[in-house]
């Protein structure tokens, strides 16, 4: 670290991402002009430090050559080159500047300033009257020479000659195209002999024109690089860098000769200057550096391999980082990397190989040389330019333009010699510091920025990871099946009606329950589906599926998630409905929209699906109890108390029968008599004590309470009701207690009146004496909807009683289990047409035939579970 | 049944419209660039193009193919303009399959010469017959630009009816019926009978080339001499002249041949062929003074800026140089640049005493080549020497006219460039036939080095020449060491090679290295001794002049001054012998095969052969 350098912003102007070629021009007295590869350049002025120009060309600037001498600068365009007088342009410029006050004039160049007409020109470069264009066409590059007038007014601009060089198959590491840096370019430079302004006083004009890219090179180099013949003609060399990593020359004035190939740097070249520059202002050495760093250094090796005559010594190594620009000074290339502003030191590798003596030691030595560049901690520099004078003696300043579109005056610290000097002027001082603290503000805003960036980066793979472990985890599940309690995510559910605006309606809560050590955050989603269960219901509608999404913020290990959702207001719903709840985890949602886009272009629209668990709710689950105090307020709706039950069951029960023999016609007329069909379902009662024995076991008096056959009725009828079958639970708690009685009444969810009884019979005595008693669970409504949708859902519950029952006599049972689940097949099957009934707007006739039918089957096929 | 006829009307409209703004940019065309014309020319040919697959969209009908055939021309004549032959020629094809199609024809070859011929049958008397041959005619455009005159050949006959047929019925005195129907048939973009113009007198000359090359040159010269009474442009006749001449140049009649090309030089003031070819013939002739005449003008002809572009057809979309492309043409045609004329005048002229006159042309030559405007275009191989030879040569000329600093300051400038370059060591190979191409590769850089050593040696040679004349013995003796010091450098590969020049292959390039080589060591002993002889330094003057007689035994001049010598140092009888054999040696290599530099220089002292025989004769008789 041997100091720091100061920065200073100049200007800022527009700049639209920086994947152009981006060029500074000085050396027009007071003004640099700045292409940024758009449509515009810029003009700035260092006395009134501010643009005070921008020129505007009709296409793309793609280079900028200048001719101080005639102030004109060419600007080669994608629809050509174009000449533009800078004194006339801004001399009528400073004439509108007094009135006008700090904005730019904008200048337009009109189509009359085209010059040559030759499109996407890459390169351009002047040499005395001579203007080079560089360009690629099919499948050469052309270097074309045109001859510029004498006279400034005049436009023509004669070509003379061009010269082909075949394009190679593109260098394979630059073809992936590079996305950061500066769009890729050809580097065209001229290179004179060092004794040739000195001799010949007919080349004063070339003195004036020599700027960025002229550079006078010491006589025997050259000799050795461009032979002797071009020496002698005093010719100078055009020097070409081209994408594919040749060195190409061209002795301008030499007649017969053509371009020839120097070197190849097997990279996009992306700088070529000479440097190392002697007291009689020749410069020793020869760069070229390419873009992913490989720096060729071209100097005069005095002692040759076969001893006496010089050769040119080729060095090639790499510098650290991209090369995104680069320019000379007397002793050191100075270029970027887009991180960092780096100094390459060419004159500690020349002192160190002549102190060393001939021998291998001294290339290892350069190339040791070309391993450490110093930092200069300016970052994001994208086009670099030594301003033609420079100010103090030692004391280097750049110019610089940042990736932000800042025009930057950079001050090198002065060189190693004057280290020592501690003393400065107070002014100098503050102005240190003041350059000190801009330039910590500078790294510290590029800390920050890459702080932020790998903080979300771990926050991103944290995320990514517990999203795997969650994942491993619930597939871990399906495949052990472990009992839904135990699983580590587990969901339930409650259904419950509650009443909106004299509206009933069940609404489904949902409770997820994170037992895992994972937080669930960003990214996570609970998904539920519900869907009806019998898809033949209706074509019309309501077959379709719903689906409920509901993103986690931060469910933490041990807490619970709730969501309600409504199912259905009260009577347009179709019951049983399956419901599937799964996590899901999108990366869109973690990351953000454009972000995936930006980088994950495939992943867009996929998220992973973790599916948790499937259930069914069902006619049970949707009733609403009428409770013993809601009954009591709307006593007019049931008139059913508790002694009477049995009476009124099996007078009911008879009514049924003869009015359904005799209201065939219609089920309107038989409006008096409210419960009009039954089912029931017949279970052994032994089963059924068997049954609920284990569930019941925790209770002290379970064997006493199941003894009872009135108790085992309730039991039954309570667990009918409010068991949780497969995680689903019906909400009305209140209502548990209430349950004295082994007779139920509820309203369904389409919100007919229903009964629902449980009551022992024996229905041994009629067939064979052995059997035992039998549990009768006994269904009436006036719907015949309803009826079936509960003689389904009583069958299932008894289904899954029989399921967790003990294993007893397996044989037997399984004869039961299958006619059980015959008979839930069938009730499937007539509830689906029953709904096909009602859904179908077809006669009335014809539905209450179907209906009728329906009912029939129902009665024939009274169900005793053994 | 509107659409068809007003459909018609549009093309041919459009085809009008087209076609007028083509020849407008044409005659308008003059004073613009090429890049201009070039690109409107580009425009055209896509218009007409986009017009013609618009109009062949339909299938062929005898209505409108007419108009259909009359935009083939057309774009194809935009395409031959634009060098863009094979998609003219698709075009050519296609339009005689349709002919066919419409005639009710069918020939299923892709032989074009079968095609044409069944397609000109086919169209026999009908409408359709001058438009048909139209389109031949710029299928023989396309051979003919193509280079393809065995084609030609082979539908000669066709050929010549076709040229009478359009030149005898459409171009003047038709019928006024026969106008009528041209008044109503689309225009052209060039009239066929100017293309048919074009095309014969550019077949006969292209023909003629062919045939002189292939060495039958009298049967060139009867058809040359026919064309030449062709209606045709001043250029083109005077081509005709220009090939005449040199066929008669190969018939080995030069006077007749001088008489073409200055008949050539009459009809086009601009053909420098002409000029050029006269000069080789001077040359063949041996008259240096009208060489050098010829050079000169040749010179100043080149010189002339090429303000307004010969336009040698005319302006038409169809240039002569487009169609007279064949390769042994452009090596009749060709001229070298004017500055290796300016070389060979500057050469000739020293060569043939004309001393001061060469210096003030190689004085010219060396400042064209230094002035800003010189610049490396031309990509033809330069029969120019080397630089570092040139300012050799103009180094000696300068000291044949007694310049002696001017020559040192050009040595002086040759030596600061070459001396860093020189090795300490070299090795010159002999050529062997075994080693190949690789070696050769391998060796360009040792070549090079030299080339440098020689051209470094050269140069101490010339400035000890200069010291020489200056009577400046001792820097001479200098000189003339630091050459012999870095020709000793050079070690020969083939070490009982002989030092004998092998005359038969000087012009193989190490040969020629080694011929230069010994000649220098020969001549830099021989002064070297010379001076020493000056300096009266007697006994290191015989060694010298000895070991320069070893290395290049045929320098006379080194041989009589060995004997003048041996002669001073009292050896009589040795010096008569030495002279003697010295005369007796009569194979004097040719001077003019030496580069300037390396001959004799003409100052200095001088042994009188008269004298040295007397005192030969006065040995005799004591």
């Amino acid at each position: 670290m041997e100091g720091r350098c100061a920065v200073e912003t100049w200007a800022q102007f527009g700049f639209s991402g920086g994947s152009y070629k981006v060029k500074i021009l000085c050396g027009f007295g007071t003004d640099v002009l700045i292409c940024t590869g758009t449509e515009e350049i810029y003009v700035f002025s260092k006395r009134e430090r501010k643009i005070t120009t921008v020129l505007l060309l009709p296409a793309a600037v793609n280079d900028l050559v200048g001719n101080q001498d005639k102030q004109l600068i060419y600007v080669a365009c994608r629809s050509g080159v174009y000449r533009v007088n800078l004194q006339f342009l801004l001399h009528r410029d400073q004439s509108s500047q007094a009135d006008a006050s700090s904005s730019p004039a904008e200048l337009k160049i009109s189509q009359e300033c085209l010059v040559v007409g030759a499109d996407e020109v890459s390169s351009l470069l002047l040499v005395g009257s001579v203007l080079l264009t560089l360009c690629q066409r099919d499948a050469s590059w052309l270097l074309t020479l045109y001859k510029t007038p004498k006279q400034t007014a005049s436009t023509s601009h004669k070509e003379f000659g061009s010269f082909n060089l075949p394009v190679v198959s593109a260098v394979d590491c630059g073809a992936a195209e590079s996305n950061r840096g500066p769009r890729k370019g050809s580097v065209l430079i001229c290179i004179h002999s060092g004794d040739v302004e000195a001799s010949s006083p007919s080349n004063a004009s070339a003195e004036s024109t020599v700027a960025q890219d002229h550079f006078h090179l010491e006589p025997l180099l050259f000799k050795l690089l461009f032979g002797v013949e071009a020496a002698l003609a005093k010719s100078p060399v055009i020097l070409c860098g081209l994408p594919d990593g040749r060195l190409c020359f061209l002795p301008l004035r030499l007649p017969g000769s053509c371009l020839r190939v120097l070197h190849s740097l097997e990279q996009p070249v992306c700088f070529v200057g000479a440097s190392v520059v002697t007291e009689t202002g020749h410069a020793q050495c020869l760069v070229a550096a390419g873009e992913q760093g490989r720096v060729a250094l071209i100097k005069t090796d005095k002692a040759g391999p076969e001893g006496g005559s010089a050769v040119a010594a080729f060095t090639e190594g790499c510098v650290p980082g991209p090369v995104w620009c680069g320019c000379m000074d007397k002793s050191c290339f100075y270029y970027s990397t887009g991180a960092d502003l780096l100094r390459l030191d060419l004159l500690e590798g020349s002192f160190a190989r002549e102190s060393k003596e001939r021998g291998e030691e001294t290339s290892g030595m350069t190339a040791a040389a070309l391993q450490s560049p110093s930092s200069l901690n300016v970052c994001r520099v994208i086009a670099l330019a030594e301003p033609a004078c420079s100010t103090a003696a030692g004391d280097v300043q750049l110019l610089g333009v940042s990736a932000r579109g800042q025009l930057q005056r950079i001050c090198l610290p002065a060189g190693r010699v004057d280290e020592g000097s501690s003393k400065l002027p107070s002014t100098q001082v503050s102005r240190s510091v003041r350059d000190l603290l801009s330039a910590i503000g500078d790294v510290c805003e590029r800390a920050s920025v890459l702080k932020t960036v790998i903080k979300s980066k771990n926050q991103f793979l944290r995320l990514l990871n517990h999203a795997v472990s969650v994942s491993f985890l619930l597939m871990a599940d399906t495949t052990t099946d472990l009992p839904i309690k135990e699983k580590p995510i587990r969901c339930h559910f409650e259904t419950s009606w509650s009443r909106l605006l004299q509206k009933d309606s069940l609404s489904l809560v949902c409770f997820l329950h994170n037992s895992s050590p994972f937080v669930l955050e960003r990214g996570w989603m609970l998904s539920i589906t519900v869907s009806p269960l019998s898809y033949s219901s209706s074509p019309a509608g309501e077959s379709s599926s719903t689906n409920f999404s509901f993103p986690f913020h931060d469910l933490r290990p041990g807490q619970t998630f709730e969501a309600s959702l409504p199912i259905a207001a009260a009577g347009d719903a179709s019951f049983p409905m399956t419901v599937s709840c799964s996590l899901i985890f999108s990366l869109s949602s973690l990351l953000g929209e454009e972000e995936v886009a930006a980088s994950f272009a495939g992943l867009q629209s996929s998220c992973i699906s973790l599916p948790l668990s499937t259930l069914t709710v069902d006619w049970l689950h949707a009733l609403q109890l009428n409770s013993p105090t809601a009954t009591h307020k709307m006593a007019t709706v049931q008139p059913s108390s508790a002694a009477a039950d049995s009476i009124q069951t099996f007078l009911s029960s008879r009514q049924l029968r003869c009015s359904g023999r005799t209201n065939r016609g219609g089920e309107s007329a038989a409006k008096p008599e409210p419960e009009k069909y039954s089912a029931s379902v017949w279970v052994s009662s032994e089963i059924v004590r068997d049954t609920l024995k284990p569930k019941k076991s925790s209770n002290l008096d379970a064997k006493e309470s199941i003894r009872d056959p009135e108790d085992l009725c309730l039991s039954l009828l309570e667990r009918l009701l409010s068991e949780d079958t497969e995680g689903v639970k019906m909400g009305c708690q209140g209502d548990k207690i209430a349950l004295s009685t082994s007779v139920a009444h509820a309203r369904g969810p389409n919100g007919a009146a229903m009964k629902l009884s449980v009551k022992e019979i024996n229905v041994g005595e009629e067939e064979s004496t052995d059997k035992e008693a039998t549990i009768e669970v006994q269904i009436e409504s006036s719907s015949l909807a309803a009826v079936c949708g509960l003689h389904h859902a009583v069958l299932r519950r008894i289904q899954t009683l029989l399921q967790s029952a003990t294993e007893k006599a397996a044989s037997t049972k399984n004869v039961q289990i299958l006619g059980l689940r015959r008979a839930l097949q069938r009730a499937e099957i007539q509830q689906s047409q029953i709904s096909g009934a009602f859904g179908e707007v077809v006669s009335t006739v014809q539905r209450d035939r179907l209906l009728l039918s329906v009912y029939q089957e129902l009665r024939r096929n009274p169900l005793l579970i053994v | 049944m509107y659409q068809p006829p007003s459909l018609l009307e549009k093309w041919s409209q459009e085809n009008n419209e087209l076609v007028n703004k083509c020849k407008q940019q044409e005659a308008g065309g003059g004073a613009v660039s090429q890049d201009h014309r070039q690109s409107s020319l580009r425009w055209c040919s896509s218009e007409f193009h986009k017009l013609l697959r618009k109009i062949q969209g339909i299938p062929p009908h005898v209505d409108h193919s007419q108009l259909e055939l009359a935009v083939v021309y057309n774009t194809c004549v935009c395409f031959t303009a634009q060098s863009q032959f094979s998609e003219a020629e698709l075009l050519l094809k296609e339009a005689t399959e349709r002919v066919l199609q419409v005639t009710g024809n069918n020939a299923d070859t892709s032989d074009p010469l079968v095609l044409w011929r069944a397609g000109l049958k086919s169209a026999g008397n009908t409408a359709l017959h001058p438009h048909v041959l139209y389109l031949l005619c710029l299928q023989w455009a396309l051979w003919l630009a193509k280079c393809q005159l065995e084609n030609i050949g082979e539908l000669q006959e066709q050929m010549s009816s076709l040229c009478e047929i359009v030149c005898d019925g459409v171009g003047d005195g038709s019928p006024s019926e026969a106008k009528g129907r041209l008044s109503k048939s689309p225009l052209l973009v060039m009239e066929p009978k100017r293309l048919t113009e074009l095309l014969q007198i550019c077949t006969s000359i292209a023909q003629g080339a062919e045939k002189l090359n292939e060495g039958r040159s009298s049967e060139a010269l009867s058809d040359l001499q026919a064309a030449s009474a062709l209606p045709a442009t001043r250029a083109l006749v005077a081509y005709t002249h220009l090939l005449s001449g040199s066929c008669l140049a190969h018939m080995n009649r030069p006077q007749m041949a001088l008489q073409c090309y200055k008949k050539a030089l009459e009809t086009d003031s601009r053909c420098v062929c002409a000029l050029y070819r006269s000069m080789l013939i001077y040359r063949q002739l041996g008259n240096t003074q009208a060489e050098i005449q010829a050079l000169r003008l040749l010179h100043s002809t080149l010189m002339l800026p090429p303000a307004t572009e010969p336009v040698l057809g005319g302006i038409q979309p169809l240039s002569p140089s487009l169609l007279l492309s064949s390769q042994s043409l452009s090596r009749l045609l060709s001229v070298p640049s004017a500055l290796s004329v300016l070389y060979s005048l500057a050469l000739k002229c020293v060569l043939s005493g004309r001393v001061t006159e060469g210096v003030e042309h190689y004085l010219d030559l060396l400042a064209a080549l230094h002035s800003e405007d010189q610049h490396a275009v031309d990509a033809e191989v330069s029969v120019l020497p080397r630089m570092p030879e040139l300012y050799l040569e103009a180094g000696t000329a300068l000291l044949f006219t007694r310049r002696p600093a001017d020559c040192m300051a050009f040595c002086n400038e040759v030596i600061s460039t070459t001396l860093e370059l020189v090795p300490e060591k070299v090795v010159l190979e002999e050529p062997e036939e075994g080693i190949g191409g690789d070696a050769r590769g391998l060796s360009v850089e040792g070549e090079d080095k030299v080339a440098m050593l020689l051209w470094a040696a050269a140069a101490y040679l010339v400035q000890g020449h200069c010291h020489a004349h200056l009577k400046d013995w001792k820097q001479a003796v200098t000189h003339y060491t630091r050459c012999i010091n870095l020709l000793v450098k050079v070690h020969l590969k083939n070490r009982d090679f002989q030092p004998q020049i092998p005359a038969a292959d000087v012009n193989v390039k190490h040969g020629k290295d080694l011929c230069t080589l010994q000649r220098m060591k020969g001549l830099s002993l021989a002064w070297r001794g010379i001076s020493f002889t000056q300096m009266d330094q007697l006994r290191e003057a015989l060694r010298d002049l000895q070991l320069s007689l070893q290395a290049f035994p045929d320098y006379t001049g080194a041989g009589l001054w060995c004997g003048e010598v041996l002669w001073r140092l009292g050896r009589k009888h040795e010096a008569a012998a030495c002279w003697e054999k010295t005369w007796s040696l009569t194979t004097q290599t040719s001077v003019e095969k030496l580069p300037l530099y390396l001959q004799d220089p003409q100052s200095g002292p001088l042994l009188d052969s008269v004298e040295l025989r007397l005192r030969i004769q006065e040995l005799g008789l004591t």
